[in-house]
């Protein structure tokens, strides 16, 4: 049962994550290599807003520091939107994926720059919900990561069918130049996509510090996300959630019934046998992929 | 038609060798003549640390070049450079510490596993391009790293405190001044910058930037895509795996920790900053990118104040600070600056400049 709730709480961080990344390669055809430390800078500013307003997380300090991080998160991503990849529009689409590498490498420089890489942290719902007996425990923070994690998911689908602008996205993400020719605004569109993206990141950023400790080395994490994603299909929703969900659990079986080493390389054998088997992803659209 | 004005003209191609010469003009000649000379000399008048720092440098020129031809060339995004340099240094560690085999069989040996391991690589390169197989050698990247991990553990003393491997040597003479260094790293640097010209103007270079441009139409040009693209992997990673060789020598410690992503992206940085697709350009691109975290250095320590550990991040961000502005500004990295610099001076007082023809330096 505690294995259960441990790998879907670390599932449903992967599949946040994966989400974002499969938002901005659904509008604009890149992928983002920043995602894990866009993900980390928001939970070290969430860690930072929480503990300027008091000196202990509570209740109004997380109200601030999450109002801070959401806000905070979504004009970063407007804002890499403008400065950075409004200019590359046009250009090869691996040419702004390695512009989000350098966006990665700055970002996690900045972690060394402003918080000094300490290691910290989100001292929040760490207590235990319920105790098993022969020491497993299930934590408050892991129940709410899974439920974030739906509610975000289902948010987006809802958002993606129901709203008007949800249907502009979906028609922008297929075809640019028609939907511009209908007056659907791509600029809104494309910084949307990033604002939400870089907004999902940081929450699943939050999460993940909730349940153990921020470094920079813990932005390696952006790769499982981006191995979510592709087990799942790079433009599939639905594939970034079961993608996130293989992925933890494949990890954390491998932690504990193998060897914790090997369990850093697995998402990148999982990556290496969906590229070799099914290259489109579980649930990905084939006419998508850039093959030779 | 020999005696008219035309024909000296210094700018009138008259021949396909003409178009194929890697100086065309006599002031390049001259420029290259007086940069061996400094380079033959600036040990001579300079300390110890900045010729370390030189033989870093030519270290870097080895891998830039090799992903270069990959990357620049064959247009193949490649994050596995520094899985390849592992390779290569491990099989160094293992057959000099282990074996006790000597340099002249060491570093080919070590070649040849690292062009093995781009071989198998490069063959996802079959089946996609662009962004996902950069993902694929990021995965492979991974895996390899995985593998060396644990053969650290079994090889070395202890686990992650790497293998000790005993200086080069030749009958007698162990090579550990850093002067000595530099001029052996200067042999071998001119013979792969050579290399890499020599491939970019030959045939196999047209094929690759055939691929590069459109790889559907290079195949209906009769280019035999696959084996232009597994050969550019396959050259690419060998030239990894000398570089890793040699900075194995060079440092005498392999560790699994020094052959990180960073690595690969500080290289793909090297490549972008000098310019995609130009011998030359990966040269200073290499030469740019390994000084700038000293530069940076200096600079914070002759600024007033201490600044303690913020020094890293800011060495780190420089770089990819460089990479975004460089992406952004100057696609064609360092060597567009001077080729306009060159072509403003060359026309002069014309503003005319040649369509990029060969562009290939």
């Amino acid at each position: 049962m505690e294995l259960l709730v441990s790998i879907l709480a670390l599932g449903s961080t992967y599949a946040l994550l994966a989400a974002g990344i499969v938002i901005i390669y659904k509008a604009s055809h890149v992928v983002n290599f920043a995602h894990g430390e866009l993900a980390i800078v928001g939970a070290y500013v969430f860690h930072s807003a929480g503990f300027l307003s008091s000196a202990t997380l509570s209740g109004t300090s997380v109200l601030v520091a999450g109002i801070i991080a959401a806000g905070g998160s979504a004009l970063f991503g407007v804002a890499i939107y403008f400065a950075l990849m409004r200019r590359l529009l046009g250009r090869p689409t691996f040419v702004a994926a390695m512009v989000t590498i350098g966006l990665a490498i700055i970002l996690k420089a900045a972690i060394v720059v402003v918080w000094k890489s300490r290691s910290v942290g989100i001292p929040l719902g760490r207590h235990a919900l319920r105790n098993f007996a022969g020491g497993g425990r299930v934590t408050w923070i892991e129940l709410v990561s899974i439920v974030t994690c739906i509610a975000v998911f289902a948010a987006l689908a809802a958002f993606f069918k129901y709203t008007r602008l949800g249907r502009q996205f979906r028609g922008a993400a297929e075809n640019p130049l028609l939907a511009a020719q209908r007056q659907v605004n791509i600029n809104l569109i494309l910084a949307l996509a990033w604002a939400l993206a870089v907004f999902s990141a940081a929450l699943a950023g939050v999460l993940f510090g909730s349940r153990s400790m921020l470094s920079p080395q813990s932005t390696v994490i952006g790769l499982s996300g981006l191995t979510a994603a592709l087990v799942g299909g790079l433009d599939s929703l639905r594939g970034a959630a079961a993608g996130g969900l293989l992925v933890a659990a494949a990890t954390y079986l491998t932690a504990r019934l193998i060897s914790p080493t090997l369990s850093e390389a697995v998402p990148f054998l999982i990556l290496l046998g969906v590229m070799w088997w099914r290259p489109w992803g579980l649930f990905g659209t084939v006419e998508e992929l850039d093959r030779v | 038609m020999r005696f008219s004005p035309m024909a000296s003209s210094p700018y009138l191609i008259v021949s396909y060798a003409q178009t194929n010469r890697i100086l065309p003009e006599p002031y390049q000649r001259v420029i290259v003549a007086i940069l061996a000379v400094a380079l033959v000399c600036i040990p001579l008048f300079s300390g110890d640390y900045f010729v370390h720092l030189l033989n870093l440098c030519l270290i870097a020129v080895i891998g830039a070049v090799g992903l270069n031809l990959l990357t620049g060339y064959c247009g193949q995004l490649s994050l596995g450079h520094a899985s390849f340099m592992a390779i290569g240094a491990f099989a160094t560690a293992i057959l000099a510490q282990r074996y006790g085999l000597h340099f002249i069989v060491v570093i080919p040996a070590s070649c040849c596993a690292g062009a093995a391991v781009g071989l198998a690589v490069g063959l996802p390169a079959l089946r996609f391009r662009g962004i996902y197989l950069a993902i694929t050698t990021l995965a492979t990247h991974y895996a390899i790293i995985y593998v060396l991990t644990n053969y650290e553990a079994i090889l070395g003393p202890s686990a992650s405190a790497g293998i000790t491997i005993p200086p080069l040597s030749l009958a007698d003479h162990a090579l550990t001044t850093e002067r000595g260094w530099f001029y052996a790293l200067l042999v071998v640097d001119a013979a792969v910058v050579m290399l890499g010209l020599n491939l970019a103007r030959s045939h196999v270079g047209r094929a690759w930037v055939a691929i590069r441009d459109r790889d559907i139409a290079a195949e209906a040009c009769g280019i035999d895509v696959p084996r232009y693209k597994l050969l550019a992997f396959t050259i690419s990673a060998t030239l990894a795996a000398l570089a890793g060789s040699l900075g194995a020598y060079f440092t005498t410690v392999v560790t699994v920790e020094e052959y990180t992503l960073e690595l690969a992206i500080i290289y793909l940085a090297m490549i972008i900053v000098g310019g995609m697709g130009s011998v030359t350009g990966s040269v200073l691109g290499a030469v740019s990118i390994t000084l700038l975290p000293y530069g940076v250095e200096r600079i914070f320590a002759a600024l007033p104040w201490s600044l303690g550990t913020v020094t890293f991040g800011v060495q780190e961000a420089t770089i990819g600070a460089a990479i975004i502005g460089f992406l952004l500004f100057e696609p064609d990295g360092l060597i567009e600056i001077y080729r306009r610099t060159a072509t403003y001076f060359e026309r002069w007082p014309f503003r005319y400049r040649e369509i990029k023809a060969s562009g290939a330096r």
